[in-house]
């Protein structure tokens, strides 16, 4: 594979190169796949491993010369997780991380966007983390918000 | 006094009848594009249920005084410009020079509904106030040119007497208002505000855009503007071009209804030719559509204009 | 207030004419954030023609009578939604089209899903399935053209008689009262 070429370390996982990385030399990792043909950042994923007690940041790119699919993982401890932000190599990057700001509670830093993106007025846990009960929540939320009671009466 | 009276109430039979082929024809119209686009569409008098549930409305909101005296002042230009049209050969209002009344009378309801779309203070309303504005100062070039072409042919400004002297051959019958006919029927679909040219009240663009705001009984008045409009500008057109439907000249009974009837068949031709057009046409945005009148529209009125000065003088 | 047995009954045929015309002139706002919204081009094109019954679908809230929910209804696209509805004039009728507004369909255990759309707005008409056929939608229509002529679609009386109620409710999916975002 091409990026395990690129960057010298990584293996090929169901025909696309899997290259586990540092919190800190991601962005040195991301910029090299960039220069080298890597143009097209397709998206940030977050997968939480409760297990582990882990966050794992995956970053894919492809590239249009060598066809190739480049996933980038960086793994982060579950409490106070914190990246930096890459919104400089590619600036859609931004809105990923708004997102999974929102949605897992990751910190990124120098990204100054980080408020309110899909949910309003969130105050509980990131709703996607594994240990957030969405049953529950919505047992308690919307399951307790009473009918509206009518009158007896046929005159309105 | 009797004769004032009696005046009067033709006027007010007048507008009524007006107003009522209006909203017929709206309901007529919807019929029609439904059929060219393969649907069964509404029944024909569904112009009149629509009016009737928007004025029975139980609340309405307003946006200021402005606002409500916006599409009384509309409502009132329209009336007051079909009853300086001739309907049928009979004319209430007119007087020398009513051709460039009916002129400044037309852009009257237009600049009212630019107010009242205005006072609602949606940006929306604001944007396709400003089209509307635009689209008119487009269509009125070449429309003027082809009414001063057909002024200076008849040697007159009355519309009265226009209609009059098109009694033994209409005007659209003679080789240079042919051209000037098609170029004023393009200025027509603008009026009517009919797809190529219905980019100021575009639903999908600007949501309908000065419409944007009204709703219950507003609304129910901007529709029977809107049906006095579609009979002002064709009446207008049949005016100018078709001798205004007059067949029958002797000054009976009969001669009325059957100029009535005429007149009615002709309004209805030309509108029918309107909807065709709009059935069959997306839009053009505001810049093409002004392009459009002022390149192409102004220059075929203006060879007709020639035409016929050199017809006048030889 | 007053009012003779005369004023009454004229009161009651205005009313009856009122019911004739928005039966047969429904004009629909409809409000696809959800699903649903593909189902409501062949309603309103050759295929199913909604304008032979006089609807039509409507570009702003202030002109519409029916407003036409399709799909689920986040907390954010609630706001939006009864924002909407307070647009419209009176008398007004909501359809719920879908699985989601009746009972979250199958969002529910989520967390962003409010479940049952009529504890924040009174719906008139609801048309079950995931996704209804276009059929649902025209059957919904006739169907509140028939509660309106036995003048049972009442869901804007009982809006603004219960109003306080709505509010309450509405607030506590908004998190109002949860006490975690004041002034929000």
């Amino acid at each position: 594979m091409k990026a395990i070429e690129i960057i010298g370390k990584g293996e090929e996982m169901h025909g696309r190169a899997y290259i586990p990385s540092g919190r800190e030399e991601a962005g040195t990792i991301i910029k090299k796949l960039k220069e080298n043909g890597f143009a097209h950042f397709v998206m940030l994923s977050c997968v939480d491993w409760i297990d582990k007690n882990e966050f794992e940041l995956v970053y894919h790119m492809w590239s249009y010369e060598h066809k190739e699919h480049a996933m980038i993982s960086v793994r982060l401890p579950r409490d106070n997780p914190s990246m930096f932000s890459m919104h400089e190599l590619f600036p859609q990057i931004e809105t990923y991380e708004r997102e999974i700001h929102e949605m897992y509670g990751i910190d990124f830093e120098g990204n100054s966007r980080l408020t309110p993106f899909l949910l309003e007025g969130w105050h509980d846990t990131p709703p996607m983390r594994k240990d957030f009960d969405s049953k529950k929540f919505a047992e308690d939320v919307f399951d307790s918000i009473p009918e509206i009671k009518e009158e007896e009466d046929e005159g309105i | 006094m009797v004769d004032f009276l009696i005046k009067i109430a033709v006027i007010a039979l007048y507008t009524t009848i007006a107003m009522l082929v209006g909203i017929l024809f709206m309901g007529i119209g919807r019929k029609i594009v439904a059929r060219v686009h393969n649907r069964v569409g509404p029944p024909v008098y569904q112009g009149f249920i629509d009016i009737a549930k928007l004025l029975t409305k139980k609340t309405n909101i307003s946006h200021g005084w402005i606002y409500d005296l916006a599409l009384l002042f509309s409502l009132t230009g329209i009336i007051l410009t079909i009853l300086f049209l001739p309907i049928g050969g009979v004319k209430l209002l007119g007087t020398e020079g009513d051709a460039f009344l009916v002129l400044y009378l037309l852009a009257i309801p237009a600049l009212g509904f630019a107010l009242g779309a205005g006072a609602s203070g949606n940006p929306n309303a604001a944007i396709g106030v400003m089209r509307a504005l635009v689209m008119m100062l487009s269509y009125e070039l070449p429309f003027v040119i082809t009414m001063i072409a057909l002024m200076i042919y008849y040697d007159t400004s009355s519309i009265a007497q226009i209609v009059e002297l098109q009694r033994a051959r209409w005007a659209i019958m003679i080789p240079p208002f042919m051209l000037a006919a098609a170029v004023a029927d393009m200025a027509l679909q603008g009026m009517l505000m009919e797809a190529p040219f219905d980019i100021p009240t575009a639903p999908h663009e600007i949501a309908s855009g000065p419409m944007a705001e009204f709703g219950g009984k507003h609304l129910g008045s901007l529709m029977l503007y809107k049906a006095g409009t579609i009979v002002a500008y064709t009446t207008l057109f049949v005016d100018l071009f078709l001798g205004g439907g007059v067949v029958m000249h002797d000054g009976s009974i009969l001669s009325y209804i059957v100029n009535f009837a005429v007149w009615f068949l002709l309004i209805l031709l030309i509108f029918t030719l309107s909807l065709l057009i709009n059935a069959s046409f997306p839009r053009f945005r505001i810049e093409q559509a002004f392009k459009f009148y002022w390149k192409y529209e102004a220059l075929l009125a203006f060879i007709s204009l020639i035409w016929v000065y050199l017809m006048v003088i030889s | 207030m007053g009012l003779s047995d005369g004023d009454i009954m004229r009161y009651e045929e205005w009313n009856k004419i009122s019911r004739i015309a928005s039966r047969k002139s429904l004009w629909m706002l409809h409000f696809c954030t959800g699903c649903g919204a593909v189902e409501l081009p062949p309603v309103m094109t050759s295929r199913y023609d909604m304008e032979r019954f006089g609807m039509g679908p409507m570009a702003t809230p202030r002109q519409a009578d029916v407003l036409l929910i399709t799909g689920y209804l986040t907390v954010k696209t609630l706001k939006r939604v009864v924002n909407v509805y307070e647009q419209m004039q009176s008398p007004k009728y909501v359809i719920s089209f879908g699985s989601c507004p009746i009972n979250g369909g199958m969002y529910w255990d989520s967390y962003n899903t409010v479940k049952r759309l009529d504890r924040y707005l009174p719906v008139d008409v609801y048309v079950g399935g995931c996704m209804p056929r276009p059929e649902g939608v025209m059957n919904a229509f006739l169907e509140l053209m028939k509660l309106i002529d036995e003048g049972k679609a009442r869901g804007w009386e009982k809006y603004q008689k219960y109003y306080e109620q709505y509010k309450r409710n509405q607030k506590m999916a908004f998190g109002f009262e949860r006490g975690k975002n004041e002034g929000d």
